[in-house]
């Protein structure tokens, strides 16, 4: 009989762990990344969606303008992407759940959206669904290019982000009304940085049916009073600000006071500093989502995200096949930072979807010792299982990663 | 304060920072003569901007609830929130270099799509928070802080750009005239659909002291009044004239964004429910 060693047993923490088991009624399809994307947003309740289209991001564009009018929801086309996104935080700022979708040149247009939504703390969702790049690159490869990009969404610091990674179908539907949920508890916009793979791949995927809100949906709650803005205050689950309840909420680019006034004070850009910094840094644990495998005995460590996370864990499988005691770490919330997955004195292979090295920067800095972080970078195409396997073998015997075709170890 | 500030205004945001002289709170003043005029109340209207002395120097002065977009993206905030909040009144208070320079894509669309708002475009002929620029409204051969020896781009009229766009109602006005701009704005708010007021007003810091070579508001003011009439006080003729007053009214004549969008949607769920229906009925024959 063969047995399973529970060693090898995936661990993931995640909520949908708990909201799959909970959801036992609904379809079984065979669908795409985007798909899924898509009817997550409508089952946490999106009933608008704004956007230009992108390769690899265009699906979710056409099926929201097919499934938003069917659930009394709202699709507009934008002139650009800094539109889209401003119209989503517009629409959010007036009541309703909104999305926008892009890629890594969309990406870049809407980070003055980023700032302003992120500033007046307006609950909103975008997906990046990554390509090769820099700028059109390649557009139906994939690529991790905007890890840091997606942390740093605007400029003039002073602020944390929310930024969420899927690595299957499935996932991508869960962590959809995740990300939701999150910008609604924290007030913010979420980012979920998907990439090509995920996106355009199909696979089985099941759908909770939706006749009614599913219990595990943060509702949007509407703030109808002074404090507007929360200022000096990490506390979550603050309802939303909302325009045109007459509530007389001042929303704006400028540093501001509780009201929303724009106010040139030391004391001011403090205490707004503190509310946008630490109602995330504050609540790390809340926003921990992360997948692990072979940590008890693993003295070399695999880390990566989305697409390329399943053939690294297929080829940290294959190492421990081979006799090397591998272990494996997901990233599925990649910002703020989970430092403490990297408390662990082991060696770490970080692999990634470009050659200039981002996510292992941050390995680096959170590791026990950053001698023992090795990089393994590959560009426009997934690590294949081989690969990952031979390099794990290789830093544990010999405390370096093997020279192999296309994989960049250099940072 | 006067009764109409003291009516829509919040007394704590006023008076602003604008400079002595500055036409942007008379306007503003006459804005409020306009909405009051129409019986709204302060519930009624949501006042957007965006950057500039012009946002910056009315945002939050309104007592209702107020936003002030980044740089040129107020119609573009506006769009989204006209969706979810369709019965209020937006008036999105703008200048030259929100809506006609940074912002112009979204200008164009939103006149496109005939979103239902107002745009108030304060054209002070130049970017003047950032010390005065010339802009693509500034007159061809005046100087500014970048144009030292006389702007050599030729402006154009944001007026003929949304009607082209498809404006519903279009209008030219200038700080020098109270009740033509009343009567505009009047009608423009009674407009479901997209309403454009150009306002020209005189910037003393900055336009007045640069290009005309006063900071005398008077002065300035009688630049603007000249160039409404076509000559000089002393008769002689004008560089250029203004074509002042309504340019376009097909107020209500086509139906307004998001009501398309709410129509559009009542279409596809109907058409749901009737196949839904026809579906049932076949499997319980
Ligand atoms: C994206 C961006 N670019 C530049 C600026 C700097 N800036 C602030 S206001 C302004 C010009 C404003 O001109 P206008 O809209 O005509 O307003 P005015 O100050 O003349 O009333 C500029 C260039 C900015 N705030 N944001
Ligand atoms: S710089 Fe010009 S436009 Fe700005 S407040 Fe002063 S006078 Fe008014
Ligand atoms: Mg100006």
């Amino acid at each position: 009989m063969a047995t399973v060693d529970p060693a090898l047993l995936p661990n993931l923490v995640a909520p949908w762990s708990e909201w799959e088991r909970r959801a036992t009624r609904g379809r079984r399809l065979l669908e795409a990344g985007t798909y899924a994307l898509t009817e997550g947003a409508i089952a946490a309740g999106c009933r608008v969606f704004a956007g230009y289209p992108i390769t690899p991001a265009t699906d979710i564009a056409e099926y929201m303008s097919k499934r938003l009018p069917q659930v009394g929801g709202y699709y507009m086309q934008a002139e650009d992407e800094l539109a889209g996104m401003h119209m989503c935080a517009g629409a959010s700022l007036g009541g309703l759940k909104a999305m926008t979708a892009t890629s890594g040149p969309g990406y870049t247009l809407m980070h003055d959206a980023y700032g302003w939504a992120l500033t007046n703390e307006i609950p909103l969702v975008v997906v990046d669904a990554m390509r090769v790049g820099p700028i059109s690159g390649i557009t139906g490869a994939p690529g991790q290019g905007e890890f840091y990009v997606a942390r740093y969404c605007t400029h003039g610091g002073n602020f944390e982000t929310i930024v969420l990674s899927p690595s299957s179908v499935q996932e991508a539907f869960w962590l959809t009304i995740d990300a939701f949920n999150l910008s609604e508890r924290f007030r913010t916009p979420v980012t979920i940085l998907t990439d090509q793979v995920v996106s355009d791949m199909w696979e089985d995927l099941f759908v909770p049916d939706s006749t009614e809100p599913l219990d595990f949906v943060v509702p949007r709650a509407l703030n109808l009073s002074m404090p507007f803005y929360p200022v000096g205050s990490a506390a979550l689950d603050v309802p939303p600000n909302v325009i045109g309840h007459g509530t007389g909420v001042c929303v704006s680019a400028y540093t501001h006071t509780e009201e929303g006034y724009d106010i040139e004070e030391m004391e001011a850009q403090w205490a707004q500093t503190y509310r946008l910094v630490n109602k995330i840094r504050h609540h790390r644990a809340e926003l921990s989502r992360y997948e692990t495998l072979g940590l008890g005995d693993a003295e070399v460590i695999a880390v990566a995200y989305g697409a390329n996370a399943r053939t690294v864990k297929t080829g940290v499988l294959e190492a421990r096949r081979r006799g090397v005691r591998a272990g494996f770490i997901r990233l599925i919330t990649l910002w703020p930072f989970l430092d403490s997955l990297f408390e662990r004195d082991a060696r770490y292979v970080v692999c990634e979807l470009n050659y200039d090295g981002q996510l292992v920067r941050e390995v680096m800095r959170a590791a026990p010792d950053k001698r023992n972080v090795h990089f393994m970078g590959k560009s426009a195409e997934l690590h294949t299982v081989a690969e990952v396997a031979t390099a794990l073998e290789g830093v544990a015997r010999s405390g370096r990663v093997p020279e192999l075709p296309f994989i960049w170890t250099e940072v | 304060m006067n009764k109409l500030a003291a009516k829509y205004l919040r007394p704590s945001q006023i008076p602003t920072k604008a400079c002595h002289g500055c036409g942007i709170g008379m306007i503003e003043n006459w804005l409020l003569q306009a909405i009051d005029e129409l019986g709204f109340d302060q519930d009624d209207v949501v006042f957007g901007t965006g950057i500039g002395c012009v946002g910056r120097q009315t945002f939050a002065t309104w007592g209702g609830d107020n936003f002030g977009a980044t740089h040129g993206r107020a119609l573009a905030v506006a769009t989204g929130l006209k969706l979810a909040q369709p019965d209020k009144k937006y008036l999105i208070v703008v200048g030259d270099g929100d809506a006609a320079s940074i912002g112009t894509s979204h200008l164009i669309h939103a006149a496109r799509r005939n979103l239902g708002v107002t745009v108030i475009c304060e054209d002070n002929m130049g970017y003047e928070s950032t010390g005065g620029q010339f802009s693509p409204t500034t007159p061809s051969g005046y100087v500014t802080n970048s144009s030292p020896y006389g702007m050599v781009e030729p402006p154009f009229d944001p007026c003929d750009v949304v009607k082209a766009a498809g404006a519903t109602f279009v209008a030219e006005t200038t700080a020098t005239q109270w009740h033509q701009t009343v009567k505009i704005v009047k009608k423009a708010l009674q407009n479901d659909g997209f309403s454009f007021v150009h306002v020209r007003f005189p910037c003393n810091e900055n336009f007045g002291a640069y290009a005309l070579g006063t900071r005398d508001t008077l002065k300035n003011l009688e630049w603007i009044y000249e160039h409404t009439q076509g000559r000089k006080a002393d008769g002689s003729p004008a560089d250029f004239t203004w074509e002042t007053g309504i340019k376009h009214d097909a107020s209500n004549s086509r139906p307004e964004f998001s009501k398309l969008l709410r129509d559009l949607n009542e279409r596809v769920r109907a058409d749901l429910a009737a196949k839904a229906a026809a579906t049932t009925a076949k499997s319980s024959s």
